[in-house]
């Protein structure tokens, strides 16, 4: 797969998140492409080896993030454009209503009370606010362990 | 990367010391992170690019170093 190749595949797992359709699989996004699932594989192998996205622990035909996205439901949810979206942690949650238009709502609780904790932007402004962002890993070491970051 | 009703939340709650952002913070980092990522000419930051990005939203210091 060469550059412009990968960055296709990059594109059609953003854009396919982006309209809610979730985190496609190699085989989806081969059927998409017109690719082999074998050639998506190795996108999806270069996408994680540059910390673009992340493959599924066990399972390259899965990403885990296609971030900001979360292929899975997380505690950071975002609603934006009508839709439901996960994002992979606050920042990214925060990411995907930037992505979006930057209108749009990250709901989450507090991990050590279980309040819930909403943050609200508009027109690429944060109008509601509540809360303090808390970083457990050294930025040097955030890709170490990116699930557990 | 967690969201807490506050510092005191943090310490309750077990996790390393680690380090804080304000809201006003995170959302502008992560505006400026992701607003242009579906541009298809769109790369990844190099690290000096993206170690930038942290210092002009005041992040600076050890644990914000990328290296």
């Amino acid at each position: 797969m060469n550059t412009n190749e990968v960055n296709q595949v990059r594109l059609h797992v953003l854009r396919t998140a982006m309209d809610g359709r979730g985190v496609p699989s190699a085989s989806q996004t081969a059927t998409a492409l017109e690719l082999s699932e074998d050639q998506v594989v190795e996108a999806y192998r270069q996408l994680a080896e540059g910390h673009v996205y992340v493959q599924e622990p066990g399972d390259p035909t899965s990403l885990r993030m296609a971030n900001p996205f979360s292929a899975i439901p997380t505690p950071h949810e975002v609603r934006a454009r009508g839709k439901t979206y996960y994002g992979n942690c606050i920042w990214d949650a925060c990411g995907i209503v930037s992505l979006l238009g930057g209108t749009g709502e990250v709901r989450t609780r507090c991990p050590d009370c279980g309040d819930a904790l909403t943050l609200a932007m508009s027109g690429r402004k944060l109008v509601h606010k509540e809360g303090v962002v808390h970083f457990s890993v050294p930025s040097a070491h955030s890709w170490d362990d990116i699930i557990f970051t | 990367m967690l969201l807490f009703r506050s510092e005191e939340h943090v310490g309750r709650s077990g996790r390393p010391p680690g380090a804080f952002m304000s809201t006003d913070q995170i959302w502008d980092l992560a505006d400026t992170w992701y607003h242009n990522r579906a541009d298809p000419l769109w790369r990844r930051r190099t690290l000096e690019e993206s170690q930038k990005v942290f210092a002009d939203l005041g992040l600076t210091g050890d644990f914000w170093k990328l290296r």
